[in-house]
């Protein structure tokens, strides 16, 4: 019983306001501003981290059995004899211009790393976030529409049960059952055709994975649902006459796509790292082995670049997230 | 007269899980004549919204009615329905307008989808013929502009208008009967008034049943035919609206409809309903002359906030909450603050409760001033000034005992001694409220909104200070409770001398509790004087606004209409 | 006169409702035996001893029963005739006193033991007991790692949300420069360098490494919804009216908020400590979590990933089953903590 007064006057929320620019490039020039910021905080941590906390690079290069002059000499051609805000600056020239050297380890130009190693990582994070979004999203409304029944909680405790299994125990028991014992999948490989490799090596990998998330987004997506159900428009709905299907699919569900593009969104960025267990199970040639090995070999131009675009790449999807948000929620409006 | 619908014994209960059954309704019957509206009336945990909410089985998933319960409309038990027959009925024959509009309307769907979705549902339209019809129905409920505000989503629409479009939904089917859960509760007077006539006209139009949900007895009496009153799940009495009105039989009946201060009325104290229950009633005093005014102790010159919000990349827009106010308060006086949302009324409370910046002007307390000071100066000076919020279940920390909660103001200014001195004025002062020594190690949840209230005046008085203010402090209080409460305030302000400023949007109450009295809008205050003056002669147009859409209760033209 | 305290409290209602859970109830007492075991681990007073090799290597468990060719093979062992080259041994004439010297002195000859309770590894240690001692490393790596990262993100969050302005910028400004990198990344760039630089010899020895590293990756969740929560409650009336009263800062943002959003915090702290174990046995399997001397349930599934192919499976199965079995029963406690703090019909 409710006798709080809300702030309703009889004046319209939103009165125009006046720009000198037209909305959305107000809205993008803002954000731009505004990652600036942040993108010079993740290269200036990179840039500390590695120095104050990492190895010296002279001597990782240099190896093991080499002499003092050799580290002398190498510490000078990569400057690191310079006073700290020089060597500052020249971290970031190498960031903006992409000019990373080479690996340490492998001496392979460090952008081509990434040109090369990106596709094999897309090819499998791709199909595994679609389907697990789309599964996540009818297994959440399916259990939604059952709510409060044994189902239901059944459900639930196999999902919990689901969740509390490593990856790893996925991975190698799915390995060793349904590639080496029973021979329905290759147990590793890659091949250069992108179709060979979605039909022939990535059908195992896509699978495990999507069997790993399918109980936390089922838990997840349900809970999405099950907070619109709650709300004051769905008894509106209900009160209209509407079928509880109709309920669901016209009116939750478009509700709900806000919180499940929220987690789409925070996702997205994940797979161009990709899943590195996957691809060292299944020798995948991909971006997450490559960092994963880079870090056993100390090899720091590849894990630096990769940190620093990877995060640059995040805010540009974030700032897409944003955009893409006032499609879905009319009640974000760009200014 | 026939009736449209018939509740016959309805027992409802909530299963609360682990907590146990709570039992909601103990059997109500009453029966909706046809075209003619029955009011449901009675205040918080009465039951009026569970009775209201069972006839279309809208009621929560835990709910169990009592299969001996019947609700009969057209031959048919709607409680014995099965849910596809129900669904039928629901938004074409029975509708409901729910308390809340903005969270009652589906956010991402524009107002004509969800307006056309009952009409395609029921009625059988096209897409085409039910988007037409929409724009004949927007019009219909005084929505302007509607071939453009077809297209509107509802949270760009003010609360009012939010609610018209509710309307809107309900009636586009003609249905045989209206709910109207609390419909205007949540809305500013003037929009009230707006709101009900709306409705009458609707009703008389399309000869529809109306079941009107309302705490307020005044309201109801405006548009009622037939009154329910209800308390604790039960029905208390029901009648004809004019038998209610004029010949009350139940105690607690006579008591809702006195404990009301009425605008033609003024008396020292407010009658409330243990006068009723009990027998030995209490004589109810006119209300003394006031006396010849105290000392002047807070002088307000030209106090204004302003807030500045960020509207482009570098463009920015000034709102102007309070604009150059100023009045003075005297010692043992009441100064009332009258106006709607948008005010500025709680703005300025604030301001002298020092809880927000000021941004320009000068605030003077018995020579000290109360603005521009540093931070161990306002310390000081929070002795003097306290405040009384609305939300009794907000402003009382869940996490701490009563008695934590009032030795804290001691604690920090190092009033009352050592531990069991504090003890002892917490004590003093939990009697002084009302309230017994056990409640000393109680938490605020075990305590009713009355309660939690006196709680907060006794943590507000506990410090002495000179000037209170009492930001909507009884708004959000049943009828009964909120005239326990001002006799309360009262009580105190004669025996501590107490100067209150009274900020209020319920015009009644603050006529009963007001000496002198300001009226604002939109940070302006437009009238300013002596409170019986304004109510008798208000003089600009806006007092005059207010003051015409309060609800006037039972009145001799109403009597004649019905007559 | 006075009443006794009694504890009606949120607390004190929280109880009394988890207690009705009875799905809560056992999981807690599945968390409690495996606490104990913790504690015990940790005390020394089992699992201390996992690295005394007392099995044949891949000695199967005790149900199963000893391989049938090992024991074949024993049996079949033909006694080794002894020859007599005293005339050529040029070390004959001290063998008598050797032997003199040797019976002096005590040894234990160790037996190596055919089957053990949950079978051997490789090189024949007991499964059961590093699976106690990987409990106590994975746990305890879990839940401090939690508790620092709840820390860290519950006062990053309260100072943000409460103070706003400069205070809050500089925060959000941290916080999205760890956000924006992919916590997987960050994970490996932490690890590099933990790993190579003059750190190393730090946290060479023992479960800092990780603990530090999950902490720093994992504070920002909560710092996000303590910061929300914060926003919310500074200008809910009891804290304006804590202000009015006079109270400071510190008390308004640590003796009267906290109090009132600490259940959001303990979930929190919940939900992470599952989530971090999960993480630091993905870490040990790489060798990039707990030093290479320690045992874990992650560095138990690396070693039996090659065991799997040989057809052992002991090991991979003692390891799976107590993760499962805690973090499943952890998972539903903390569902049911869930529910006793907010109890909503769903």
């Amino acid at each position: 019983m409710n006798n709080f007064r809300t702030n309703n006057s009889a004046f319209p929320i939103g009165i125009g306001q006046s720009s000198t620019y037209p909305p959305m490039l107000n809205f993008l020039l803002r954000r731009i501003l505004q990652m600036i910021p942040t993108l010079l905080g993740v290269v200036l941590l990179v840039f500390l981290l590695f120095h104050y906390f990492g190895g010296d690079p002279a001597e990782i290069m240099a190896g093991m059995n080499a002499s003092q002059e050799q580290i002398d000499s190498i510490r000078q051609q990569l400057g690191l004899d310079l006073p700290l805000w020089q060597q500052v600056w020249q971290f970031m020239l190498k960031v903006a211009t992409l000019e990373w050297g080479n690996s340490w380890a492998t001496n392979e130009s460090v952008a081509k790393i990434f040109q090369t190693r990106l596709p094999a990582t897309l090819t499998v994070m791709t199909p595994i976030l679609v389907i697990e979004v789309l599964l996540g999203t009818l297994a959440g409304l399916a259990v939604a529409y059952v709510r409060g029944t044994l189902t239901d909680k059944v459900v639930m405790v196999i999902c919990t049960l689901a969740m509390s299994i490593s990856f790893l125990v996925y991975i190698i028991f799915g390995q060793y059952l349904f590639a080496f014992a029973l021979g329905w999948f290759p147990v590793q490989g890659w091949s250069n055709s992108v179709w060979t490799n979605l039909s022939v090596f990535a059908p195992l990998p896509v699978l495990l994975a999507v069997m790993v998330s399918l109980g936390p987004h089922t838990r997840l997506y349900r809970s999405f649902f099950l907070d619109e159900i709650n709300q004051d428009y769905v008894r509106t709905a209900r009160s209209k006459g509407l079928s509880e299907e109709a309920v669901l699919f016209r009116h939750v569900l478009p509700n709900a796509l806000i919180p499940i593009l929220t987690n789409v969104a925070t996702q997205l960025p994940g797979i161009f790292i990709g899943s590195f267990l996957i691809e060292v199970f299944f020798s995948i040639p991909g971006l997450g082995r490559e960092v994963y090995t880079a870090v056993n070999r100390s090899d720091y131009p590849v894990i630096q670049a990769a940190t620093i675009y990877l995060a640059a790449l995040t805010m540009v999807i974030n700032l897409l997230t944003d955009v893409l948000y006032q499609w879905v929620d009319p009640r974000v409006k760009i200014k | 007269m026939t009736s449209t619908l018939q509740v016959k014994n309805l027992k409802v209960s909530f299963d609360m899980g682990r907590a146990g059954i709570q039992h909601a309704l103990h059997g109500v019957s009453f029966d909706v004549p046809d075209q003619r509206t029955l009011a449901l009336v009675g205040e918080s945990g009465s039951g009026k919204s569970v009775s209201a909410l069972s006839i279309s089985r809208l009621l929560p998933d835990n709910a169990v009615i009592d299969p001996a319960s019947q609700i009969l409309s057209g031959g048919v038990d709607l409680l014995k329905l099965s849910e596809p027959a129900l669904r039928k009925l629901r938004g074409k024959e029975i509708t409901t307008v729910f308390q809340d509009p903005m969270n009652s309307l589906n956010p991402v769907k524009t107002i004509g989808h969800q307006i056309a979705e009952v009409l395609m549902l029921h009625v059988g339209l096209s897409p085409k013929q039910a988007w037409e019809q929409t724009k004949a129905v927007l019009d219909e409920v005084g929505i302007p502009d509607a071939g453009h505000r077809i297209n509107a989503y509802p949270h760009e629409l003010s609360g009012g208008q939010q609610q018209r479009v509710m309307i809107a939904i309900a009636i586009a089917c003609q249905p045989r009967l209206l709910i109207a859960d609390e419909p205007t509760t949540a809305l500013d007077v003037t929009v009230q008034r707006q709101i009900i006539e709306l409705l009458v006209r609707l009703q008389d139009k399309h000869k529809m049943s109306m079941l009107f949900i309302s705490h307020d007895l005044g309201l109801v009496a405006e548009l009622a035919h037939e009154v329910v009153v209800m308390r604790h799940g039960e029905v208390r009495e029901s009648g004809s609206v004019e038998a209610i009105f004029t010949r009350p039989q139940d105690a607690y009946t006579q008591a809702l409809l006195a404990c009301r201060p009425r605008l033609n009325q003024a008396y020292e104290r407010l009658p409330v309903i243990e006068d009723f229950i009990n027998p030995a009633g209490r004589t109810l005093t006119p209300k003394a002359p006031p006396a010849s005014g105290g000392e002047v102790l807070l002088t307000v010159d030209s106090l204004a906030k302003d807030y500045v919000i960020k509207t482009g990349l570098f463009s920015r827009k000034t709102v102007h909450a309070v604009k150059d106010a100023s009045f003075s308060l005297r010692r043992g006086e009441t100064l009332g603050v009258v106006g709607e949302s948008g005010s500025g009324k709680s703005t300025l409370g604030l301001m002298l409760a020092q809880l927000l910046q000021v941004t320009r002007g000068e605030v003077t307390l018995a020579g000290h001033a109360l603005t521009g000071q540093n931070a161990a100066q306002i310390r000081a000076m929070r002795k003097k000034v306290q405040i009384i919020f609305q939300n009794p279940y907000a402003s009382l920390n869940s996490r701490f005992t009563v008695g934590r909660i009032l030795q804290e103001p001691l604690k920090i200014h190092g009033l009352g001694g050592d531990e069991s001195g504090r003890q002892a004025l917490v004590l003093e002062w939990l009697e002084r409220v009302g309230l017994g020594v056990d409640a000393l190690h109680k938490y605020p949840h075990e305590f009713s909104g009355g309660q939690r209230q006196r709680i907060s005046i006794a943590r507000s008085l506990i410090l002495q200070p000179e000037i209170v203010v009492c930001d909507e402090s009884v708004s959000a209080l049943d009828v009964s409770v909120q005239a326990t409460i001002l006799n309360l305030l009262k009580d105190l302000q004669k025996e501590f001398s107490l100067a209150y400023l009274f900020i209020s949007h319920d015009l009644d109450v603050v006529r009963f509790m007001s000496d002198q009295m300001i009226v604002m809008k939109q940070g302006d205050i437009v009238e300013r004087g002596a409170a019986a003056d304004i109510y008798a002669n208000p003089q600009h147009p806006y007092t005059q606004e207010l003051l015409g859409s309060i609800p006037k209760g039972w009145t001799p033209e109403r009597a004649a209409a019905l007559a | 006169m006075l009443s006794k305290r009694h504890s009606n409290s949120l607390w004190g209602q929280v109880a009394a409702r988890f207690r009705s859970d009875k799905t809560g109830m056992a999981a807690l007492f599945v968390v409690g035996l495996f606490f104990v075991l913790v504690v015990s681990a940790q005390l020394g007073w089992v699992g201390s001893d996992w690295q005394a090799e007392v099995g044949q290597p891949f000695a199967p468990p005790h149900f199963v029963g000893a391989k049938a060719d090992v024991k074949a093979a024993q049996e079949a062992q033909v006694p080794v005739r002894q020859l007599d080259i005293s005339d050529m041994d040029p070390l004959a004439p001290y063998y008598d006193k050797w032997q003199q010297k040797a019976s002096g002195m005590a040894f234990t000859q160790q037996i190596k033991q055919d089957t053990l309770p949950w079978g051997g590894d490789r090189i024949g240690r007991d499964v059961l007991q590093k699976a106690i001692k990987g409990a106590q490393i994975s746990i305890l790596v879990g839940l401090t790692a939690a508790l620092m990262a709840t820390l860290i993100g519950t006062v990053l969050g309260a100072l943000g949300g409460y103070f706003g302005g400069a205070v809050d910028d500089a925060l959000e400004w941290l916080y999205n420069v760890f956000n924006a990198i992919p916590y997987v990344l960050l994970i490996f760039a932490l690890a590099a360098v933990f790993k190579s630089g003059p750190l190393a010899k730090v946290f060479s020895n023992g479960i800092m490494n990780v603990v530090v590293i999950l902490s720093l990756v994992g504070w920002t969740g909560i710092y996000r919804l303590v910061r929300a929560e914060y926003i919310k409650h500074r200008s809910r009336d009891y804290v304006r009216a804590a202000e009015a009263i006079g109270a400071s800062h510190f008390s308004r943002l640590f003796v009267h908020i906290l109090p009132n959003i600490s259940h959001v915090v303990l979930v929190q702290l919940s939900l992470h400590v599952v989530g971090f174990i999960k993480a630091e046995v993905i870490l040990s399997f790489l060798g990039l979590g707990v030093s290479i001397d320690m045992v874990s349930w992650g560095t138990m599934l690396s070693e039996s990933q090659t065991e799997l192919i040989l057809g052992i499976w002991w090991q991979f199965l003692a390891a799976t089953c107590m993760m499962a079995v805690f973090v499943t029963a952890f998972a539903l406690f903390t569902d049911a903590l869930r529910d006793a703090l907010d109890p909503k019909i769903r």
